[in-house]
């Protein structure tokens, strides 16, 4: 049963690698070397993003995982706390159950 | 990211909902970009709406140019956007200079907007405005550093206050946006603004130094209804939901058939 799951789900470990990408293409490949990017960052406190870097990367998980996820509609349901609060793990958990 | 290609400028626009009926365009301010309606009120508002943002000339990921921070510039952009994207009319909602823009386009073209929101718009008469926003600045500034960085991770920190740091040194010493501000001091006393005959809303900061500016457009603007919200000028921020009730509310009146 967990292997037919797994067979077309995408994976955690695959999520955190293309969210990885997307946060690379936003804030630069220079940047992105000094950082340790994990499931654990926090999107303003780790990867030190701003509002409109948080935007561009919202695009790109919008325009990659498709109409399936309504990434923006659930940001909009944080307050602005819960946004700086957010870390990756959180939005591969919300990938993950959109599947 | 959709960058839209105008005769003038390259400007950086998001849309939610594309299938409303009506569009509401919403306008930022200065040393602002398209975010501060991104997350809370543009989906809000999208539940009934086509939602237009985009960043400003020189502002978020438009194009930086040097000229043309002029309301007169500024609505042009405006309009040709609106051209763009094939938008007859449309409601506006502006915050700061970005109100400016839109109570400038209800003088210019008329017919192209429905309802007006001013979210803080400054009187720029106001010798403080420009002030206001200069401490404004540094002020957000100074609450970045004391949030978000972490003594721990100084390289991480210095990459967004470097940032902040060369949009601020960008606009003011490369760009014509102080003097084109400057020029701006007569607006409110324009008679076209008195002759603005749109459905306003006026909403300001209860504990803003804008609200001068409120009442001034209030008493100007024949069918301008203000409301005053908890918060100072930074009320967007503040208080999305209070904002985006308020224009929700505002709007859906407008949609509503009559009779």
């Amino acid at each position: 049963m967990d292997q037919l799951i797994q067979d077309y789900k995408l994976g955690k470990e695959e999520i955190f690698e293309t969210l990885n990408q997307f946060i690379t293409e936003v804030i630069g490949e220079e940047f992105v070397e000094e950082m340790d990017i994990t499931p654990a960052s926090s999107f303003t406190k780790d990867l030190e993003m701003d509002s409109i870097e948080i935007v561009a990367f919202s695009e790109k998980v919008k325009n990659h995982f498709g109409s399936n996820i309504d990434f923006t509609g659930w940001l909009s349901n944080m307050d602005l706390d819960e946004i700086i609060q957010l870390k990756l793990e959180n939005i591969i958990n919300y990938i993950q159950e959109c599947q | 990211m959709p960058i839209i290609n105008l005769p003038n400028v390259r400007l950086h626009v998001q849309e939610l909902n594309p299938e409303g009926q009506e569009t509401i365009i919403m306008v930022h301010g200065m040393f602002s970009n398209l975010a501060v309606y991104y997350f809370n009120i543009a989906p809000l508002l999208a539940k009934h709406f086509r939602v237009v943002l985009f960043d400003m000339k020189g502002h978020g990921m438009s194009e930086k140019v040097p000229t043309g921070y002029d309301l007169t510039s500024m609505t042009n952009d405006l309009r040709d956007l609106m051209d763009a994207l094939g938008i007859g009319q449309a409601h506006l909602a502006g915050y700061s200079y970005g109100g400016l823009v839109a109570l400038k386009m209800a003088t210019r073209f008329p017919d192209r907007v429905g309802k007006l929101a001013i979210i803080e718009g400054p009187d720029p008469s106001e010798q403080e405005t420009l002030t206001i926003i200069d401490t404004y600045s540094r002020e957000f500034l100074i609450h970045y550093i004391e949030n978000f960085a972490d003594t721990t991770r100084l390289l991480a920190g210095k990459r967004q206050l470097e940032k902040n740091h060369r949009m601020y040194e960008f606009l003011f010493n490369e760009t014509s946006i102080r003097s084109d501000m400057e020029a701006e001091k007569a607006f409110f006393n324009d008679p076209a603004v008195a002759a603005i005959a749109h459905e306003t809303l006026l909403i300001y900061g209860e504990e803003s130094n804008c609200v001068p500016s409120g009442r001034t457009l209030a008493s100007r603007i024949p069918n301008a209804t203000l409301v005053l919200a908890p918060g100072d000028h930074n009320i967007p921020v503040q208080q999305p939901e209070v904002i985006g009730k308020e224009l929700e509310k505002f709007l859906e009146a407008a949609s509503l058939p009559v009779g």
